[in-house]
């Protein structure tokens, strides 16, 4: 592949692994024989353990990571023989949102987005118009003056988002974006995320978060050891702004949240 | 356009000012080496000149054996002319030189038969290699015995003279530029380190190699410029210290002159360029240069049988 294009074919997967293998070492495996399609704007949860591959499978994405046997590839395009030098137009495809969120604390809200987008090749006149509107699209429009340590990790989340939502993604990829955060933060943070992916976004999700995943209702494809070993698909899904609404009322958000999102089936978890 | 440069230069400031010390400690040291170098080249560029200037230092007169005939002077001539160093070489016939020596002294009786040999007049194009050249002139066949006569012993002295300037130039000149250019190295390594989320922001949203990389070049370069600067001005001074102290000590020596703008350009871009190389070296791991990514996958292909997955 000479470089990512935005030309697909209908009916293709929007993302397609076949019989991928990531292979650190001659011992160590990231994944072994992963193969899954994904559509355009599929809201996909990938679940295990620690080691399981589900950071492998979206490093993949990123192209942080390569693969070293089987094939993925994006929108009908292979990224196996993808050069170095294709890397960056492929990521400004796609808006990653790390764990950590990766602020920089020197920075204000508004910089923090608007240094990423600085960095590229957006002009100051293009980073004033657009920054205010990214920051609005995740609610954080308020505190843009703030600097990262005034804010709680449920708006640096939102920050990160607003960050990686600078290139107008149509797949974004999220690496445990809830790893740090409390039931109710975690609740905005997949709010917003629905929000995108109802928009038409397909959105990754990385996440040990059970109790988060389950009630998002989406699909959740389970990977241990670097392979699949389930892959449910999309039950009702529930009303987060609503549930989101109630929670500013409740005395307890976090009992709030829980109680008001779909509860998950006891006797599945039992047995 | 400008608004892109403008971005890259700012980064290169910000990390600048992040490491004010370590930035501190490279541009003197960079300034010290130039210095040194640059005052070291503007001494034996003065002795150099003032050696050519001497009249007849550059010269070097070569006596053929007897009996030797026309085609033997004209190869040996041509040879002579082949070595390096040597700007000309010009044949003396006998019978001219004798003529020219009865025409200086009329005491020589008319009779007397002419004692001189054919000749050649030998004009070096420096003086240091006037040794190397009379070496090989002397063992040519058609050279007389001792046959290879110059103003030996201030050309030795002038050689000296200048050897010592280019070893001492060369020595310490490098030494202090191979420190500046450890300090530029680790500035460079400890932008990278202090600016590492940034970097790893730019990679996250796609931005090019380039854009992470021409901050670091641009940091390297402003030290090594600001190095060649400083030492330009510090050179300057010194010259016009010392200039302005032969002045009232004698008349008879005087520094040639040191114009500042050709000076203040060269020092810089010669400061700039080792900053670029220093720099290079440094981001090498930021800038994933391909052709190395490519080797190391290669040696590792090798040792493993296939292609293992690396990070980006």
């Amino acid at each position: 592949m000479s470089r990512p294009s935005n030309s697909m074919d209908a009916n293709a997967p929007y993302i397609l692994f076949d019989d991928v293998e990531v292979r650190y070492s001659e011992l160590v495996y990231g994944l072994r024989g992963l193969t899954l399609s994904i559509s355009q704007g599929e809201f996909v949860f990938f679940v295990g353990p620690t080691g399981a591959g589900k950071s492998t499978v979206l490093k993949l994405l990123t192209r942080e990571v390569r693969h070293t046997g089987g094939s993925v590839s994006l929108r009908s395009q292979s990224l196996d023989e993808l050069r170095d030098r294709d890397v960056p137009i492929l990521r400004r495809q796609m808006g990653i949102v790390p764990q950590d969120f990766g602020l920089l604390p020197r920075k204000r809200v508004w910089e923090n987005v608007g240094y990423a987008m600085r960095a590229i090749g957006k002009t100051r006149r293009e980073v004033r118009k657009k920054v205010p509107d990214i920051l609005e699209s995740v609610n954080i429009g308020h505190r843009a003056d703030a600097f990262p340590h005034e804010l709680s990790g449920g708006e640096q989340q939102r920050v990160a988002i607003a960050r990686a939502l600078i290139n107008d993604p149509r797949l974004i990829v999220a690496d445990e974006p809830t790893g740090n955060l409390d039931p109710a933060h975690s609740l905005e943070i997949m709010e917003i995320l629905q929000r995108l992916s109802d928009r038409g976004a397909t959105v990754l999700v990385a996440s040990h978060d059970i109790t988060v995943v389950e009630r998002m209702g989406k699909r959740v494809v389970t990977l241990e050891e670097g392979r699949v070993v389930s892959d449910e698909r999309p039950g009702p899904t529930p009303n987060l702004v609503a549930v989101g609404a109630a929670v500013g009322e409740a005395d307890d958000p976090e009992e709030a949240i829980l109680s008001r999102l779909p509860q998950p089936n006891v006797a599945e978890e039992e047995a | 356009m400008f608004d892109r440069l403008d971005f890259l230069i700012g980064e290169a400031f910000v990390a600048l000012r992040r490491n004010s010390w370590m930035t501190f400690a490279s541009v003197t040291t960079a300034a010290v080496a130039i210095f040194l170098l640059g005052s070291l080249a503007f001494a034996y560029r003065g002795v150099n000149d003032y050696a050519k200037s001497l009249p007849g230092i550059l010269d070097m007169r070569v006596f053929l054996r007897d009996g030797i005939g026309t085609e033997q002077i004209s190869a040996t001539a041509n040879k002579i002319r082949s070595l390096p160093g040597v700007e000309s070489v010009y044949w003396i016939p006998k019978d001219k030189a004798w003529a020219e020596r009865k025409k200086t002294d009329p005491n020589i009786p008319p009779d007397l038969a002419n004692p001189f040999p054919h000749s050649y007049k030998v004009v070096l194009k420096n003086i240091d290699t006037a040794d190397d050249v009379k070496r090989y002139i002397a063992a040519m066949p058609a050279v007389a015995k001792d046959g290879v006569v110059y103003l030996e012993d201030l050309q030795q002295l002038l050689t000296q003279v200048l050897f010592l300037l280019r070893t001492t130039g060369l020595g310490l000149g490098g030494l202090m530029l191979l420190t500046s250019g450890v300090l530029i190295y680790n500035a460079i390594r400890l932008t990278i380190m202090a600016r590492r989320r940034e970097i790893r922001i730019m990679h996250l949203v796609g931005a090019t190699k380039a854009t992470v990389v021409l901050p670091l070049l641009i940091e390297g370069i402003l030290q090594g410029a600001l190095g060649g600067a400083i030492a330009t001005f510090l050179l300057w001074s010194g010259h016009r210290g010392l200039d302005s102290l032969l002045e009232h000590s004698t008349s008879l020596f005087r520094l040639p002159a040191l114009p500042i703008v050709p000076w203040l350009l060269m020092l810089s871009s010669i400061g700039a360029a080792y900053g670029l190389v220093c720099s290079v070296l440094a981001a090498r791991e930021p800038m994933q240069l391909a052709w190395l990514r490519a080797w190391r996958w290669r040696r590792h292909d090798r040792s493993m049988g296939e292609a293992p997955a690396e990070a980006a």
